[in-house]
């Protein structure tokens, strides 16, 4: 009998270069994370910002020759303002990255399901009836906003799960459109009788990280890293998925309960991203892609890579949105857009090949 | 008679709403069908197009809700939980888009899930030792790097059989995998079902069971070379169960597929000159 080829030479070398590659990727991770923070509309040396975070974290002083002014940009400003862009980031990839495979849809993301427009009509009623301006504290426009966005995708799955028993993919796209335009319209409609509200509902869906402070990081910080983490245990039933229903049910996944969860947990990164940040569009769509390309399909490593590329992506975004035009701030959805689609047929189109 | 496989009893098959209690004849592609598959032995579902055969096939891997019973190793159907079912059976369909690329390690692997704990389960060293076996068997090692997108038609079909065959699971289901084919690759797909069938399969819980096979094919020459016995369907109903030598005749032929089938078979025969 001949024996099997254990570890080929070929695969040895792709083992190390795959190392490598992961390797590069935290590194840039960390890169983008150090950029954000120095950089901005006043510069902070790498060496400043290193004493003063060590400073802040050990609870010394911080050294006299730094400006106190800097210590509360930083310290205040920066550090979770580029915290929340690198997670969120990450977020919004790593549901991208699930509700493509589970849908076998390369164009779908946790917003075709309707977390976004769910969220923008919770804070729209917010916003409007007054509420959120009342001293009740800065998380009961981001609460109203998760609350709406997760039970937009609730109430989708029920609708296609009754109308399908066999839950089918393009049913689930469907009334996942289907929601989200009525709820857009309701949402539209809203806006349009109460027009002095107009400009802060337009701007909040626009999406911005500014103002965030390190309350909302850790709240963020919690809520993205327990979906990531449950996401990745899932890795098998995700790289089954990604072959379709029938094949999924072939090898023993209970399709329908499986994708339930995962389409929930999805919508839980999105719902938590979308109701602190706002609408940023397309980094869950093609960070997911770049990332196959470069490392394969293997869900065991797309999650976490999408999480890390969707992190320093946002985050680079960011600190173009702030400093590009600064004063004044561009909406980052329009940086994400803008970098993003040149980038991603770049990335495709040399990946072919 | 071999001890039983699989069971069927008075086995309805409908699409669409489905009510409390059976729904009315007309929307029921199939109708009352009840047969005994015995351990080891290879079935084919033939008949017509829309005689239900698919429809009866995919009630059978769990696919689709029945009326009626369907009883595997003595399990009902309905009642065991999908994870079990795959224990049972492995399934393997025709070829279908692939949108995102696997290796065909990874591929084949998926087929070892069952067998796989819950969440936290790793690659367990026996899973290793069925992939890399059942590669070699149908001569994959060499591809077995490659991410399947970059691959043929036929050699996609065959890293789908690896997986099926790397499931070990003692009933194999075929829904007309072939399509698309051609003969060459037919013919090494044929043998290495046959190969498939000559071991006894042992399951997680220690039983040893012969291979089990039932399948539906477009093309009924395939059926005739693969099956030892044959269910005729027409219409939904079952006409004929048995040795396929019994059930494909002229008559039966001809009473199925409403012409003269049997002529039809000897003319397209006389077009070769082999």
């Amino acid at each position: 009998m001949k024996n099997f080829p254990r570890k080929k030479p070929r695969n040895q070398a792709s083992q190390s270069t795959f190392t490598l590659q992961i390797g590069a990727a935290i590194l840039a991770g960390l890169a983008a994370l150090i950029l954000g923070i120095c950089i901005g509309s006043v510069n902070i040396a790498l060496s400043d910002t290193v004493s003063i975070i060590l400073a802040k974290l050990t609870g010394g002083a911080v050294k006299d020759s730094i400006d106190a002014s800097l210590v509360s940009i930083l310290w205040e400003i920066r550090i979770p303002r580029t915290l929340c862009a690198f997670l969120v980031g990450g977020a919004l990839a790593v549901s991208g990255a699930v509700i493509q495979s589970i849908l076998q849809n390369p164009l779908a993301s946790s917003y075709t399901l309707g977390v976004s427009s769910g969220a923008c009509l919770g804070t729209a009623l917010i916003i409007i009836t007054g509420a959120g301006s009342a001293s009740i504290g800065y998380f009961l426009l981001p609460a109203a906003g998760f609350g709406c966005g997760l039970g937009t995708v609730l109430l989708v799955i029920v609708i296609a799960s009754r109308f399908d028993s066999g839950f089918q993919n393009h049913t689930i796209i469907l009334f996942g459109m289907i929601v989200s335009l009525f709820v857009n319209a309701v949402m539209t409609m809203l806006s349009a009788l109460n027009e002095s509200h107009m400009q802060r509902l337009i701007l909040w869906q626009m999406g911005s990280f500014s103002g965030r402070r390190f309350s909302h990081a850790a709240v963020i910080f919690a809520c993205v890293l327990a979906g990531t983490v449950l996401t990745v245990f899932f890795h098998r039933e995700l790289d089954i998925l990604s072959f379709g229903d029938e094949e999924a049910a072939a090898v023993g996944v209970d399709r329908k309960r499986i994708k339930i969860l995962l389409l929930v947990l999805s919508s839980f990164l999105t719902g938590v991203s979308v109701c602190f940040t706002g609408v940023i569009g397309f980094v869950d769509l093609t960070i997911p892609h770049i990332v196959r390309k470069i490392y394969g399909s293997t869900h065991k490593v797309v999650i976490p890579m999408s999480f890390l590329f969707g992190g320093a992506f946002m985050t680079l975004c960011d600190l173009l949105a702030r400093t590009l035009m600064a004063p004044q701030e561009i909406p980052i959805g329009a940086i994400t857009a803008f970098i993003g689609a040149p980038f991603f047929l770049w990335v495709y189109y040399k990946g072919r090949v | 008679m071999p001890e039983r496989m699989i069971i069927l009893k008075h086995v309805s098959v409908g699409y669409g709403k489905y009510r409390a209690g059976k729904p009315a004849e007309e929307a029921l592609v199939v109708k009352d069908v009840s047969f005994e598959i015995g351990q080891g032995r290879s079935v084919c579902l033939v008949g017509p197009n829309g005689s239900g055969k698919t429809t009866l096939l995919r009630a059978i891997a769990g696919m689709l809700p029945a009326y009626g019973e369907i009883l595997v190793d003595g399990k009902n159907l309905r009642e065991i939980k999908r994870k079990e079912i795959a224990s049972y059976l492995s399934f393997l369909s025709q070829m279908s888009r692939v949108y995102y690329s696997f290796s065909v390690y990874e591929t084949v692997m998926q087929g070892r899930y069952v067998h796989g704990g819950s969440f936290f389960s790793q690659t367990a060293s026996r899973d290793r030792e069925v992939v890399e076996e059942t590669l070699e068997s149908l001569g994959l090692q060499d591809l077995s790097h490659r991410q399947i997108t970059t691959l043929s038609g036929g050699q996609i079909q065959r890293v789908m059989l690896a997986r099926c065959i790397a499931q070990e699971s003692p009933v194999m289901i075929l829904d007309e995998p072939l399509n698309y084919l051609d003969m060459k690759i037919q013919s090494e797909f044929i043998d290495y079902i046959f190969r498939w069938r000559e071991k006894p399969v042992k399951t997680d819980w220690g039983k040893e069971y012969q291979p089990t096979i039932i399948g539906v094919f477009h093309d009924i020459n395939i059926a005739a070379c693969i099956a030892d016995d044959m269910a005729m369907l027409s219409d939904g109903r079952l006409l004929a169960f048995g040795e396929k030598k019994d059930v494909l005749t002229e008559e039966m032929l001809e009473k199925t597929y409403r012409f003269d089938a049997a002529g039809y078979l000897r003319k397209y025969r006389s077009c070769f000159s082999v």
